[in-house]
C-alpha cells in the first residue's frame, strides 16, 4: 500500500532524499516536550504544531510528499484511536484492523453500490464500526492481558475470513473499486494536496476532541482504570463501561479512516487490513509513545517514512525495518516522544552536515 | 436505624470459615474499629461490604438498602468510600487528579460532552480542581498538588488515598488497615485527620492492627477471631476483655512458622503490652 515510484534519474533521487528531511521536521515539532508531558491544557505550542502542519505541503510542494504524509495522517487517526485504548484504558487490542476494515468496506458498499454522498458514508462508517465493537466488545472486555489480546486477534481474523468468503456483499478477494473521490457539497478531494488537508483537518478535529476527552473527567477514569480496577469501581467508577466506551471511540476513529483511506485509494480489498497492519498499528503507538497524544501521530509519521524510505532498497528493506524499529525500541522504550526533540534535532543536524561533507568530497 | 448492617454473615473458602454468621452495626456518626488477629476475616469482611466478593449467606445493608449483590461501582456510588490495605493510588496522574477522580460521580459530562469541551465542562472542571484543591490543603499536601502521585512518600501517598476516598463525599468511609507501613509521626496526623472528619459528621470503619491508634480514635470496637465476633463494646471493655485477651494470646501459629526472636514484634504484641502496662 505505499506507494513505491521509481525515480528517473540520479539528480533526482538527490532531490528526493532530502524530502525526507521534511516529515522528519514535522516530526520533530509533534513529538511532545517532556516537560509539558503530563500538562492537559492546550498550550502554545500546539499552534506551532498546527501551523506546521498547514505550511508543511505549501513548502514540500511534492505530490509524493502530499500522499505520504496523507497516508500518515489516516494511520495517525488510527492510531490516535487505538493509543486511547492501549495508553489511557491500559488495554491491548491486536483487532483493530478489523474496524478499519469495516470502516472501509462501509464506505466502499455505500458509494459504490447504493451511490450514497461520501460525507454520510464517511459517517455511517464511524457509525458502522462502533456499533460492531460494541457488540465485540461486550463480551470481550471481560478478559484481561494476553487473553483480551488473543479474543481481539481473533475478532480480526473472523472479520477478515468473513470478508474473503462474503463475495456477493465486499468482493471477496479482489475486493471492491472505484470508490469516488471523497467529496463534501461538491467540492471534491481530487488532489494530494487537497487530500493532505481533508486528512489533517479530520486528524486535528479527533486530536482535540481525544485531548479534551484526556484532560475531563473521561481521561481520568480511563487512567483510573488502567492504573487500578479496584480503585477505581471504589470511587464508582463503572469500569467495564468505561472500557466498553474507550473501545468503541477508537473502533469509530478506526472506522472514520478506514472510510477515507477507502476514498483516497478508491479501492477496498482484504489485504489491506490484515494482522501485519494491526501489527503496524501498535507498532506506531507504542514507538511513538502510548502515554500521551503527540506520540501515536509522531509514530504514525514516522513509520509511514521510514517503510516508504525502505522501499527502494526492496529485498533487504524488512530486516532493515525490523532492525531499526528495534533500535528505536532500545533507545526510546517509552516511545520516541519522550526524548524525541532532543536527540532527533541533533540527528538531523548531523545528517545534513554529513551529507554537506560527502557532496563536497564528491 | 443503623447506617450499616451486617446480618449473619457467612463466607467460605475451600471449606474454610473465613467468616462464620458475623452481625455487626455501625451506628451512623460513630468511628468503629475491627481488630483481631491475622486471619481472624477482617478483610475478608471488608471485601464484601464492598462487593469485591460475595457472602455465601447472610445480608449487608446500607442505609436500609440490601447491598449484598450489588457491584462494587454501584455499592461505592451509595456514598462508601473506602482505602486498601495495599496502598491503591493511580501513580500514572498527579496528585490532584487523584482527588479529581473521587468526585467523578458527581461531576457533569459524558464521553462527548467532554471531547467537545462544552461550556459546563470547563465549568464543572474548575469548580472540581478548586474543591480538590480545597481537600489536599486540609490534608496538607497542597504544596505537592501537580506533582505525579507516584512521587510522594509513602505516608503522603496513604494520607492522598484518604483524600481521594473523601472527594467522594462518602457517608461511610472503610479505612483497610490505615496505619500500616506509618511512622509514629505519621499515624499521629491520620488519626488526627480521622478524628476531625468524623467531627464533620462523616461515618468511619477502621481495620486496623496498631492497637494504640484504633483504642484512641475508635468508640465502638469489634473483635474478629477466627471468624467469629468474639466481643464488641467500647475500648476500655475490649481491653479488660478475657476473651480478646485469650485470643491475641494464644493465636493458631502454623506448624512451620518460625519462632520469633525474644521481642519480636508480633501483630498482637499491642494488646499484650497494653496490658502489661
Amino acid at each position: 500500500m505505499f506507494s513505491q515510484t521509481k525515480q528517473g534519474s540520479q539528480s533526482d533521487f538527490r532531490k528526493r532524499d532530502l524530502l525526507y528531511l521534511a516529515p522528519l521536521w514535522l516530526l520533530s515539532l509533534i513529538a511532545p516536550d517532556p516537560y509539558l508531558y503530563h500538562k492537559k491544557e492546550f498550550k502554545k505550542k500546539d499552534f506551532y504544531y498546527l501551523g506546521a502542519i498547514c505550511l508543511a505541503p505549501l513548502i514540500w510542494s511534492d505530490s509524493h510528499f502530499h500522499h505520504l504524509m496523507v497516508l500518515a495522517g489516516i494511520y495517525a487517526i488510527l492510531a490516535l484511536g487505538l493509543s486511547l485504548f492501549i495508553g489511557y484504558a491500559g488495554q491491548i487490542s491486536l483487532g483493530h484492523a478489523a474496524f478499519f476494515g469495516i470502516g472501509a468496506y462501509t464506505t466502499a458498499i455505500l458509494t459504490t453500490r447504493y451511490a450514497l454522498p461520501s460525507f454520510l458514508a464517511f459517517l455511517a462508517s464511524a457509525l458502522s464500526a462502533a456499533v460492531i465493537a460494541y457488540l465485540v466488545g461486550r463480551p470481550i472486555l471481560k478478559l484481561k492481558g494476553y487473553f483480551l489480546a488473543l479474543a481481539t486477534l481473533g475478532f480480526g481474523e473472523i472479520f477478515l475470513v468473513i470478508v474473503r468468503e462474503s463475495t456477493d456483499l465486499t468482493g471477496g478477494v479482489i475486493g471492491i473499486f472505484g470508490i469516488p473521490w471523497f467529496s463534501v457539497m461538491g467540492f471534491s478531494f481530487d488532489t494530494y494536496l487537497k487530500q493532505y488537508y481533508l486528512i489533517w483537518g479530520v486528524l486535528i478535529g479527533l486530536f482535540i476532541f481525544s485531548k479534551n476527552l484526556v484532560r475531563s473527567k473521561v481521561g481520568r477514569a480511563t487512567l483510573a482504570v488502567a492504573a487500578s480496577e479496584d480503585a477505581a469501581s471504589s470511587v464508582g467508577i463503572n469500569v467495564p463501561r468505561m472500557k466498553l466506551q474507550i473501545f468503541v471511540l477508537g473502533a469509530a476513529f478506526a472506522g472514520l479512516a478506514g472510510s477515507l483511506f477507502a476514498c483516497i485509494m478508491s479501492t477496498a480489498n482484504p489485504e489491506a487490513f490484515s494482522l501485519g497492519f494491526t501489527v503496524l498499528i501498535v507498532m506506531m503507538v507504542i514507538l511513538g509513545g502510548a502515554g500521551n497524544l503527540y506520540g501515536p501521530v509522531a509514530g504514525a509519521i514516522l513509520l509511514t517514512w521510514l517503510m516508504d524510505f525502505l522501499s527502494k532498497y526492496q529485498e533487504y528493506s524488512l530486516p532493515i525495518y525490523g532492525v531499526i524499529l528495534t533500535l528505536l525500541l532500545i533507545f526510546f522504550p517509552d516511545g520516541i516522544g519522550t526524548r524525541l526533540n532532543v536527540r532527533l534535532i541533533y540527528l538531523i543536524g548531523y545528517w545534513a552536515k554529513k551529507k554537506k561533507r560527502d557532496e563536497g568530497k564528491l | 436505624m443503623p447506617l450499616l448492617s451486617i446480618e449473619e454473615i457467612t463466607k467460605e473458602y475451600d471449606g474454610i470459615r473465613a467468616l462464620d454468621r458475623v452481625s455487626l452495626n455501625v451506628e451512623r456518626g460513630s468511628i468503629k474499629g475491627l481488630i483481631g488477629p491475622n486471619g481472624a476475616g477482617k478483610s475478608t469482611l471488608f471485601h464484601l461490604i464492598t462487593g469485591v466478593e460475595k457472602p455465601d449467606s447472610g445480608k449487608i445493608s446500607f442505609k436500609e438498602r440490601d447491598i449484598t449483590s450489588m457491584e462494587p461501582h454501584e455499592i461505592s456510588s451509595l456514598g462508601i468510600g473506602r482505602t486498601f490495605q495495599t496502598l491503591q493510588i493511580w501513580g500514572n496522574m498527579t496528585v490532584v487528579e487523584n482527588v479529581m477522580v473521587g468526585m467523578n460521580r458527581r461531576l457533569k459530562g459524558n464521553l462527548f460532552s467532554c471531547g467537545l469541551w462544552l461550556p459546563w465542562i470547563g465549568r464543572s472542571e474548575k469548580e472540581a480542581l478548586g474543591q480538590a484543591k480545597e481537600i489536599l490543603n486540609s490534608l496538607g499536601l497542597l504544596g505537592k498538588w501537580e506533582s505525579m502521585a507516584s512521587q510522594l512518600p509513602y505516608g503522603k501517598q496513604k494520607l492522598l488515598e484518604l483524600g481521594r476516598s473523601l472527594a467522594m463525599r462518602p457517608e461511610l468511609l472503610l479505612l483497610d488497615e490505615p496505619a500500616s507501613g506509618l511512622t509514629l509521626t505519621e499515624i499521629r496526623q491520620l488519626s488526627e485527620q480521622i478524628s476531625k472528619i468524623n467531627h464533620e459528621g462523616m461515618t468511619v470503619f477502621v481495620v486496623e492492627h496498631h492497637m494504640g491508634m484504633v483504642m484512641e480514635i475508635a468508640n465502638q470496637i469489634a473483635v474478629l477471631h477466627n471468624g467469629k465476633l468474639i466481643a464488641e463494646g467500647t475500648p476500655e471493655s475490649i481491653k479488660t476483655n478475657p476473651e480478646v485477651i485469650e485470643a491475641y494470646l494464644t493465636r493458631h501459629t502454623p506448624p512451620h512458622h518460625i519462632p520469633l526472636p525474644p521481642g519480636g514484634e508480633g501483630k498482637g504484641e499491642g494488646v499484650r503490652q497494653k496490658n502489661d502496662a
